[in-house]
């Protein structure tokens, strides 16, 4: 049984900047899509919609020479980081036992349509700071430099299941005795309208269907959805050995239990049910579980026509009738690489508030014989949760999380 | 192209790499490093500045540079050419 505990969180997304206010908007299923208006995700004749962030407040520990040269993606993720670092008063924590672990792959696809478009004609004056911010890892040098971090720092990929894979990855790390505390940031994924485009062409991305009304296009589970919606959004968890934690005194927001993953050995995005039951399976091995133990589950849900189908079954056949279940995508968007992040952040919270929030737009729900929480927020005190994430690529994983206030 | 030209554009260009500095009250023989610029601020400082003149000349000649004066040199003759 994996052993570490989760002692800081911090979270931006399009319905909210820090927890508060994250979770205030989470319960009352707050709107916040729209047609997306960011610099390079704008095409003529093209147009999508997603939930992008507004009034973000950057970092008081970035000056000014710093942050105004920063990206977006890199001013998200040194805020975010800022709140899980002084909620879990890491500076207590010596900075070699500290290590560091990105989730998320080409990250900064925005930016770099940016910059295309803006040297394509005359590349010979690209700024000198593009050959440093096209690395991924460019965010471990900005976090390692702002945050006294010293163990390890690197990136790590699962596509969509990103955010899980680098919380995963930290209790690995954290469980090896190595460091003390793993930093797993789900990274926001800038993408530009040529991903969007792309993730449309392949069949993943709606709305097509609601174009004209954005607030119905994010849809997970219900019978009308035509594919994910995406959100920004950067997820920061703090993981932490139950020795450390213990001798700092730390509150943990919970307990990770286990944690698997399956490959469906598939490059493809399509979504494999056999492997989506295998790693609930694995997940509750690992974690010394039945499915009965298991009181809500924060799904994949993106909102995609065939993977909601898959996951719906793979739900089903894991006989996890006693636990409720809701979609976060409903109604922070579909983060991509920091989705896993986010959800395991929501779980928490939703463990803390014993509140579960409602899943937006689940009004006619695929089947009926899944304990949704649809519409209304419902009260109840979540023991044992389990999250689930699916990448292209055929990557499954899964991971439990006990309530911290038991 | 006139010196003070270039003058400007490099004041310009430092006011947008490091806002802390007092672009007035920069001289000649101020250094780049001085004014608190790492090695990237300075390379984004002197290609700003050559996209602003529109000029084209190879690092290894403008690593010749040991102070600001020195720079507005290089670009003043290479604009002259």
């Amino acid at each position: 049984m994996t052993k570490a505990l989760i002692t800081g969180i911090g979270i931006t997304t399009a319905i909210g900047q820090g927890k508060d206010s994250f979770v205030e908007s989470l319960l009352a299923g707050k709107d916040s899509f729209g047609i997306m208006q960011r610099q390079g995700r704008q095409k003529a004749g093209l147009s999508f919609i997603g939930a992008e962030i507004s009034n973000f407040t950057s970092s008081k520990r970035l000056d000014e020479r710093l942050s105004r040269r920063l990206s977006f993606c890199s001013q998200l993720t040194v805020a975010t980081l800022e709140e899980a670092w002084d909620e879990a008063r890491l500076d207590e924590v010596a900075p070699e036992k500290i290590a560091l672990v990105i989730g998320g792959s080409n990250l900064q696809q925005r930016e770099l349509v940016n910059t295309t478009e803006a040297y394509t004609n005359n590349p010979l004056y690209v700024k000198p700071s593009y050959s440093i911010s096209l690395w991924d890892t460019d965010l471990c040098g900005l976090c390692t430099e702002v945050f006294p971090i010293r163990g390890v720092a690197y990136s790590i990929g699962g596509a969509s299941a990103s955010g899980q894979v680098a919380v995963m990855h930290a209790v690995d790390v954290v469980e090896s005795g190595r460091f003390d505390v793993c930093i797993a940031i789900g990274a926001m994924t800038d993408i530009s309208y040529l991903e969007c485009q792309a993730l449309r062409n392949v069949g993943a991305m709606g709305s097509t269907r609601y174009a004209e009304e954005p607030p119905l296009a994010c849809r997970p589970f219900d019978q009308h959805r035509d594919g994910f919606i995406y959100g920004e959004a950067c997820g920061v968890v703090i993981v932490e050995s139950i020795r450390s934690a213990t001798s700092r005194k730390a509150k943990p927001y919970g307990k990770v239990l286990g944690t698997a993953t399956v490959l469906a050995g598939n490059r493809n995005p399509n979504p494999d049910l056999e492997s989506e039951i295998a790693v609930i399976d694995k997940v509750l091995d690992q974690s010394k579980l039945s499915s009965k133990n298991i009181d809500y589950v924060n799904p994949h849900g993106s909102g995609s026509i065939v993977g909601d189908t898959t996951e719906i079954n793979a739900i089903l056949s894991s006989d996890l009738s006693n636990a409720f279940i809701n979609t976060t995508k409903s109604i922070t968007g579909h983060g991509l690489s920091a989705a896993g992040a986010v959800e395991i952040i929501a779980t928490l919270l939703q463990m803390r508030t014993g509140q579960l929030h409602p899943s937006r737009n689940l009004i006619t729900p695929e089947v009926n014989s899944i304990n949704w929480v649809s519409q209304q927020c419902v009260s109840h005190k979540v023991e044992i949760a389990l999250c689930l994430s699916y990448g292209f690529s055929g990557i499954n994983t899964a991971l439990c999380l006990e309530n911290g206030l038991q | 192209m006139t010196e003070e030209i270039i003058w400007n554009e490099v004041r310009k260009n430092i006011a947008e790499i490091l806002p802390s500095v007092d672009v007035n009250g920069i001289k000649s023989n101020d250094r780049l490093v001085d004014l608190g610029a790492n090695s990237v601020d300075r390379v984004e400082i002197v290609t700003l500045t050559l996209e602003g003149l529109n000029l084209t000349i190879p690092p290894h000649e403008l690593a010749k540079a040991n102070n600001l004066g020195d720079l507005v040199e290089i670009l003043l003759k290479k604009a002259s050419l």
